[in-house]
């Protein structure tokens, strides 16, 4: 809001420069974002606090500026001369709505002569960025810029009927407002009507039919109290932020309706010549009670730590406009004054005495100490994985939780099948696609691979630690889970060189995952090859923990590589990482070391290619051989020599005994009767 | 002396040994010091071997003559074994003198050969990193769990209690308004601050507590350079007896000093807030300039860190929370523009595109 500095010093005498003003209103909680020499005068764009509609005029600024001064304001005078008639033996005012319009005023003034204002009164209005129009709409801006008061002044020849009827739009009603456009209004707008349409939408902008023009000889000026919700919600919907709209939206001053409307006729009667009602029709049926609040002296220092005497208390609050009703010792009681719609507790008036005493008063101190800070249980853990997955050459993404409708992936186990029933949708999207919450991390990564393949860069490897959403039963508010989500594609880069070792596969980004678990000192994931919607046939696989599914990886399904016209293999990964941290972490003990050395054997077996590792590493484990220490995958082998359908694998077993060194001959009685096992449960040949 | 026709004579033997010796000279010289190549100094190393079997070795001259030395006349054998040994002592420190400058040559060459260029990347993966809002969020929470503060977090979709009623915000406030927060088919609202977790937490530990809860926030701003409809905050919470804005103004001005420097300063001005009152705007001093004025401060100074206050009385008798006896202070800072702030990034939508590009610029 822009504040003239030669305006205010006629409501205040104050002695402050404008920078000095700046800083003053600043600390006290009105902003001062910049001050600007204009004109002979300076104006300070001063930003208000929402809930502060009072401070937004010319006296709302000066209240706040004889506190800081220690001075008063010279409220302005309206003397009403020659004034004549009762304004109801011209017009008639209804008020259907009273909720939405507990007040309204009307005065007529009749037999203006419409002109341009005079030069000062221009000057004022465009020293504030305002264009002036003709002298009765100048005075009525020129009102609400210093007393806060929007106003409106109709044409009374063009209100039919000579009638103000303050209700709420019927259907399909429509206005053109003083901008030119006309506007579709719905059945919970305010406007003020005559006996036939609108003729303004209340509290926002008036109508162009009964407007002021140089024909005008008789006006009707309006001073009104509206429901800021009301406003606020008309304003919105038509997109019209006017400066009435403004001040009402946040609460205009009920008791301050006569001041202006006062103020306003008299300028009219000076300026523009007419002669005014005596009275005005002033239909305000339910006045609101008077709002009291008490304070204890003490609760301002229990509260800012500010030690402020009484007598200064009362004389910051005075100054600001409550009124002392009672005065006991532990207590004093105010009267809140109506333009301050914000307080309303005693926390509410110590603020008013912290700020005018000032903030930068208050003490610099940590609260004593008596708790023991602690991070979130989990917290260890992610910072693990975290620096597991990024020491693998994993950049971490992080991307909007909302994606669109896709039935291309299956969800974490947790999620059970995807339906779109279960999609948490929202009602206001700011982009219409995206208007689900994600129930997978995975779209939003694949989103961010395109993005970098589509800059040129086609070796990306990225991880996500995220929630999913999943809807409820109805009522009921839709499940969070957190995932970990991981992608890879292009060559395996190392640090500094220009080019890729590698293309990577599916195993690094196992590898990575495993990483990760491992860092976080869980228990192996186990690995199956499986069905997987997302993902290509033959390279996808269900990864669960004891059993229980907990995610899938694998190569992303070509179909939808396609769509997002990837040409080169992803690779992708999604656990349920809720799950995850609630497994117990491994104890870790130390066993003693070994005092004899091992035997190796290695055998390559030759078999069907179906058969997994996993199963025979399982079998060899299964067998219970005294000294056998355990079998460890050594590598694969397909190709010249081998039968279609078959591969070998070489698998090296260590055998070892506590007590002593094994001789040879003693574990080729192990070993021997051990493959025997193998290859008979296999069908296999030793190579 | 006598005339034994048998007997030998020490010129008998250095003759024998000068004529079989004839060639050495020739044959040692061919050899050179250094070589073209490796290969070719180690292959002359190997003829030199083959000369000292050849000239010193146990069937050479010398050691025949050697032998024969016994049947000299004994009162000139010690002349013959003289002459003999520093005949000797001539071919093996020619050998020798060789020997050495082949294989100083040749452990040269090796040298050379096997030296490495230091300056080459070293071998490691490259390695990825961190989201600069992880990596703030983690110094936040350090700086606050030092200070003796619980982290905590919770749902990211709301109801309107947790969401609103219990933050003092009441119906009808503009912050409601579909137009600024999302809400679901369901009615739940997108948690549009971490405030709500103050409320969870209160619940959960009731008073006296201190706890920060850093996390995923949600308002309906298009996105622009300085927007984005979904963004981070850190929302803080100190609840205990005796609680004061002083003790407000420490914890922040010690935050600000631990993140920024021990240089930097703290503002409080007055503001509006509905879950605080009084309640306080907070700026700290320009890290870049310090004072007077600088691109990064938009020439003011001071940086807007974020809102703070004490604890509205609703929202402690929202988590039941005793008025009368607690007093505590709140605070909320956006996580993504501290970020902004201090890596100058002129576009926050950046960070939700995940360009590699720009997440390996920070550490």
């Amino acid at each position: 809001m822009l504040i003239s500095y030669n305006w205010l010093r006629e409501l205040t005498d104050t002695k402050l420069s404008p920078q000095e003003l700046r800083e003053r209103l600043t600390n006290v909680g009105l902003a001062v974002d910049a001050v600007e020499e204009r004109d002979a005068d300076y104006v300070l764009d001063v930003e208000v606090p929402s809930n502060r509609g009072d401070c937004l005029s010319h006296v709302g600024i000066a209240r706040e500026l004889a506190v800081i001064e220690n001075a008063g304001v010279q409220s302005p005078k309206s003397q009403i001369e020659n004034a004549n008639g009762k304004t109801s033996d011209f017009a008639s005012v209804e008020i259907r709505d009273p909720d939405l319009c507990p007040r309204y005023a009307a005065r007529i003034v009749r037999g203006v002569k419409i002109a341009p204002s005079p030069e000062w009164l221009r000057k004022r209005l465009e020293v504030l960025g305002q264009r002036p129009i003709n002298n009765v709409a100048d005075i009525t801006n020129y009102v609400l810029h210093e007393l806060g008061q929007p106003l409106h002044a109709f044409d009374l020849a063009k209100l039919t009927e000579s009638r103000i009827i303050v209700r709420c739009a019927e259907k399909d009603e429509t206005i053109t407002t003083l901008d030119g456009v006309e506007r579709n209004l719905d059945k919970e707008m305010l406007v003020i009507a005559d006996a036939r349409r609108p003729v303004a939408v209340a509290g926002v902008m008036g109508g162009e039919d009964s407007e002021i023009s140089n024909a005008t000889t008789d006006v009707l000026i309006e001073s009104a109290y509206f429901d800021p919700a009301s406003v606020r919600r008309t304003a919105k919907l038509l997109g019209l932020h006017t400066e009435a709209s403004h001040r009402f939206e946040r609460g205009t001053d009920p008791e301050g309706v006569s001041q202006a409307q006062e103020r306003c006729v008299a300028l009219i009667c000076e300026i523009a010549g007419g002669v005014a009602t005596e009275d005005a029709l002033d239909v305000y049926p339910t006045r609101k009670d008077k709002k009291i609040v008490s304070i204890r002296p003490e609760r301002v220092e229990a509260i800012t730590s500010l030690s402020v005497p009484t007598a200064e208390s009362v004389r910051i609050l005075k100054s600001l406009g409550f009124s002392l009703s009672e005065e006991a010792s532990a207590r004093l009681t105010f009267t809140v004054p109506s333009w301050r719609h914000d307080v309303a507790i005693e926390e509410d008036l110590i603020e008013e005495v912290a700020r005018h005493t000032g903030y930068d008063r208050i003490g610099t101190e940590l609260p004593p100490s008596s708790l023991s800070g602690e991070y979130h249980s989990r917290e260890r853990h992610k910072r693990a994985l975290r620096r597991s997955l990024s020491a693998l050459g994993f950049d971490e993404a992080i991307n909007l939780s909302f994606i669109e409708l896709t039935n291309d992936f299956d969800l974490i186990p947790e999620f059970g099948g995807l339906s779109e029933d279960n999609l948490v949708t929202l009602t206001n999207p700011i982009v219409e696609e995206a208007s689900r919450m994600r129930q997978t991390l995975l779209p939003g990564l694949l989103n961010s691979i395109r993005h970098n393949i589509n800059h040129g860069i086609r070796d990306v490897c990225l991880f996500e630690l995220g929630r999913l959403f999943v809807a409820n039963e109805p009522g009921q508010l839709p499940r969070e889970r957190e995932a970990l989500a991981l992608a890879a594609t292009g060559g395996a880069v190392a640090a500094d060189r220009a080019q890729a070792d590698r293309e990577l596969d599916f195993f690094d980004l196992k590898g990575a995952l495993e990483a990760g678990v491992t860092a976080m000192n869980l228990p192996p994931l186990d690995f199956a090859s499986a069905e997987v919607i997302h993902l290509q046939p033959g390279q996808a696989a269900e990864i669960s923990f004891n059993g229980v599914r907990v995610g899938s990886i694998g190569r992303l399904a070509e179909t939808i590589a396609g769509q997002f016209k990837f040409r080169q293999p992803i690779f992708i990964a999604e656990v349920d990482l809720t799950t995850l941290l609630e497994i117990e972490e491994l104890p870790v003990l130390y066993s003693p070391l070994p005092r004899f050395p091992s035997i190796l054997r290695d055998v390559s077996l030759l078999l069907d290619r179906k058969i997994t590792v996993a199963e025979l590493l399982r079998a060899v484990h299964d067998q219970k051989v005294e000294h056998f220490v355990g079998a460890k995958f050594v590598g694969t082998y397909e190709g010249e020599g081998i039968p279609e359908g078959k591969r070998s694998v070489t698998l090296r077993f260590e055998y070892r005994a506590d007590d002593r060194t094994l001789r040879d001959e003693e574990v080729d009685e192990l070993h021997w009767p051990l493959v025997k096992a193998l290859q008979e449960n296999f069908n296999a040949e030793v190579r | 002396m006598s005339g034994d026709r048998n007997q030998l004579r020490p010129e008998d033997l250095i003759g024998a040994i000068n004529a079989a010796y004839g060639n050495f000279d020739r044959e040692i010289e061919r050899l050179p010091d250094t070589s073209e190549s490796l290969e070719a100094a180690e292959k002359h190393l190997r003829e030199l071997q083959d000369l000292r079997i050849k000239y010193l070795g146990k069937k050479s001259e010398l050691a025949t003559q050697k032998k024969l030395i016994r049947s000299i006349d004994p009162t000139r054998r010690g002349e013959a074994g003289s002459n003999i040994q520093k005949f000797e002592q001539t071919i093996t420190q020619r050998i020798v003198d060789k020997e050495q400058a082949l294989k100083h040559f040749i452990e040269n060459a090796r040298v050379e050969r096997e030296s490495i260029d230091v300056t080459l990347p070293g071998r490691r993966p490259r390695p990825g990193h961190l989201h600069p809002i992880t990596l703030m969020r983690q110094r936040i929470e350090d700086i606050f769990v030092s200070l003796g503060y619980a982290v905590e977090d919770d749902r990211e979709i709301e109801t309107d209690f947790y969401n609103f009623d219990a933050l003092n915000i009441p119906e009808g406030h503009p912050a409601r308004d579909p137009q600024d927060t999302f809400y679901t088919t369901d009615g739940f609202a997108l948690r549009s601050q971490t405030s709500t977790v103050q409320i969870h937490a209160m619940q959960r530990r009731g008073a006296p507590v201190r706890m920060i809860a850093p996390g995923r926030v949600f308002r309906r701003d298009t996105p622009d350079p300085t927007h984005n409809p979904m963004f981070y905050q850190v929302e803080g919470l100190c609840v205990d007896r005796g609680i004061t804005m002083a003790h407000l103004k420490g914890t922040l001005a010690e935050f600000v000093q631990r993140l920024f420097g021990l240089e930097t300063k703290t503002r409080f001005r007055p503001s509006y807030f509905p879950f605080t009152e009084p309640s306080a705007e907070v700026d700290y001093s320009c890290f870049s300039c310090g004072g007077p004025g600088c691109r990064i401060c938009k020439w003011s100074g001071w940086i807007e860190l974020g809102g703070s206050g004490m604890v509205h009385p609703n929202v402690l008798r929202a988590a039941n929370v005793d008025t009368e006896e607690f007093t505590g202070f709140a605070f909320g800072l956006g996580i993504d523009r501290t970020c902004a702030r201090i890596y100058q990034l002129d576009d926050i939508r950046l960070l939700f595109e995940n360009d590699v590009r720009f997440l390996e610029q920070f550490r």
